[in-house]
């Protein structure tokens, strides 16, 4: 399947669930002529008609196979999926442990995972840097991050 | 109230500005407001300088990451990303950078003429307008979709329309209804577009270069800024005062702003451009147009506000705020009472506009710097930035998640081959399509043809059709070109 000929399936598929969606939209007396609907599905529509355009041009020019060297290998997945893990990690974590330890492990991790040595400079780096962010988000810009559990046990 | 005062204040203001302009997910209004309650003791003209000054450094700010790791500082910088970002992976980001800071110099100057000559005259334009004439000036934003499109008007399409439905989230502008927000407090006042910007630009190429190799190191003689030379300043020219025309006129319009005014300077610096194929490849001209049409809107925004007391811009809403703080009501009143507050304030635009041509160079070399650092530090305290100023955007994990999600749907609009700028623009622009074509609707009983029976709206739908016309025209030419 070619690549033009997925997304177009994709956006199709989009198309379908929003106006699917707009169906769950309660009523209401102070609806105008087009009403909160209106626009939504005028956009589900066209969507689906793009889609579809999409999808028989690919098709009617679609036979040539593509080069597949642009196409991320299994273990080139895995390092995104973990770029993206991290930060789900972050937000998961930051609530407890404060932004300060938070970042600094997001900056280590990060590092690891972007083919950075685990040594003892990574780790200085990611200390001074979480310093750095600190200070010009809370100490300078004022910010209120999350403090996690530690002013709990002190 | 010395005018030595305000010296200190433009310069102050200026960096500050260009230090939250350059912070991925710091806006220009966020930067502002932070200064906002340290004002309060400040003389009027003082705290009216030190705010103005500080959303002109942003404005220029916010191209300094848009050029060294391809993402917006602020909304108005994304059209620098396209050139920008590729003259710096060319090894010209001294170039690049040195293009945008004199062009917006150059935007910041015009806008600032435009400011003291226009402001009480041009007032009678942004008054005629109507939600007929926002809902035209939308549309007309949108249609620069076909020219951003790339090789494929049809994805480029979708893409846009991908953006107008997520700007559909949050609340209906005229019912008040919930739509699409599934139950979640968070989703109620839509998703904001810097969350949108920072996951398709930031975060998606963050995940993108997690498997490219080590990106191209500046050296020390192409890391220094560089000013244009003359034969780079004769090209650049025509770009440069085509964004200034755009930036003086958009900034004028409530709702327009920076963002609009830069795709659109991007687009017609393109149309007129000798040598177009170069714009999306690393043209000059494709930073030139952009940012000094933005710059021209950080002046250019304060005339409604000036004026009328609209503001065009959150900007310019945080800038009034500061105005009513110190007891100043903008309108034709303010001229006559406080006569040397405006007088202070243009005083202080242009120290502003010459303090970010110094500032500018200084902040620029540590910058600069920055970009010959290993990639993998780089993109950790890149991560690190963007999680930590998406939060400080409103203090709230949900948009860190949101910012994220975004970065995945931008990774996959790249393995696509899908460009994302439409859907930028479609989110941008969706909120004020939507409000005020449904607005004009009901003012009109219903009515379609009040598009164009409004002068102005139907000036700016004709516009609209001539440059989707051209595009299609352009594509259809470089197809039979190329066979």
């Amino acid at each position: 399947m070619s690549r033009d000929l997925l997304f177009g399936f994709a956006t199709l598929a989009i198309a379908v669930v929003y106006y699917a969606l707009t169906s769950m939209i309660p009523p209401s007396d102070l609806a105008d002529p087009i009403g909160p609907q209106g626009l939504p599905r005028v956009y589900a529509f066209v969507l689906a008609a793009l889609s579809i355009l999409l999808i028989v041009r690919s098709l009617r020019t679609g036979r040539t196979p593509e080069p597949r060297t642009t196409a991320p290998r299994n273990h080139q997945s895995a390092r995104v999926a973990g770029m993206l893990l991290i930060g789900v990690a972050y937000i998961l974590v930051v609530p407890y442990l404060g932004y300060l330890v938070s970042v600094a492990m997001l900056i280590a991790v990060t590092t690891y995972l972007q083919g950075g040595a685990v040594n003892g400079r990574t780790l200085l780096v990611a200390l001074s840097g979480a310093a750095l962010f600190w200070a010009i988000f809370i100490w300078l810009l004022r910010i209120q991050y999350p403090a996690g559990l530690w002013p709990s046990l002190i | 109230m010395a005018f030595a005062y305000l010296i200190p204040a433009a310069f102050g203001g200026v960096a500050w500005g260009i230090l939250g302009g350059a912070l991925p997910g710091i806006s220009p209004s966020i930067t502002m407001a932070l200064l906002l309650p340290f004002t309060y003791g400040m003389d009027s003209t003082v705290a009216v300088v030190l705010l103005a000054s500080t959303y002109v450094g942003a404005e220029y700010g916010g191209s300094i990451p848009a050029i060294l790791i391809g993402t917006p500082g602020t909304n108005a910088a994304a059209a620098t990303v396209i050139d920008g970002y590729q003259m710096k992976r060319q090894g010209k980001a001294g170039e690049a950078l040195g293009i945008s800071l004199y062009s917006g110099f150059v935007g910041g100057l015009f806008g600032l003429l435009v400011l003291v000559l226009l402001t009480e005259r041009l007032s009678s334009v942004a008054l005629a307008f109507t939600p007929s004439s926002y809902f035209a000036l939308g549309i007309l934003g949108l249609s620069v979709i076909a020219s951003l499109a790339g090789d494929s008007l049809l994805k480029g399409l979708i893409a846009g329309v991908l953006g107008l439905m997520v700007a559909t989230v949050g609340t209906d502008p005229v019912t008040g209804l919930n739509r699409f927000t599934f139950g979640s407090p968070d989703l109620l006042s839509g998703i904001p577009p810097i969350l949108v910007m920072v996951g398709l630009f930031a975060v998606s190429e963050m995940l993108v270069q997690t498997n490219a190799p080590d990106w191209e190191k500046a050296t020390h003689e192409s890391a220094r800024i560089r000013f244009p030379t003359p034969a780079l300043w004769k090209r650049i020219a025509i770009p440069q005062a085509i964004g200034s025309f755009i930036g003086a006129f958009e900034g004028m319009v409530p709702g327009a702003g920076g963002a609009i005014s830069s795709f659109l300077a991007y687009n017609e610096a393109r149309r007129w451009s000798k040598h177009p194929d170069e714009f999306g490849h690393g043209s000059p001209e494709g930073v030139a147009a952009p940012e000094a049409a933005n710059n021209t809107v950080a002046c250019t925004a304060l005339v409604p506000m000036l004026s009328l007391g609209i503001p065009s811009s959150n900007s310019a809403a945080v800038l009034l705020g500061g105005f009513l703080m110190h007891e100043l009501v903008p309108g034709p009143m303010l001229f006559v009472q406080h006569g040397e507050v405006v007088r202070g304030l243009y005083t202080g635009l242009f120290i502003a506009n010459v303090a970010m041509l110094i500032i500018g160079y200084i902040i620029m070399g540590p910058c600069i710097w920055l970009v010959s650092r290993p990639k993998p530090y780089l993109m950790a305290f890149i991560y690190a930035l963007v999680v930590s100023g998406v939060y400080a955007f409103q203090a709230n994990l949900f948009n860190v998640g949101v910012a994220l999600a975004f970065g995945v749907v931008g990774y996959a609009l790249r393995l696509f081959k899908v460009p994302f700028l439409p859907m930028v623009l479609g989110v941008v622009l969706g909120f004020m399509v939507e409000s005020n074509y449904r607005r004009a609707l009901v003012l009109s009983n219903g009515d379609p043809t009040t598009f164009l029976r409004n002068p102005i709206s139907a000036a700016l739908l004709a516009t609209a059709v001539i440059i989707l016309a051209g595009s299609l025209l352009r594509q259809a030419k470089t197809r039979a070109d190329a066979r």
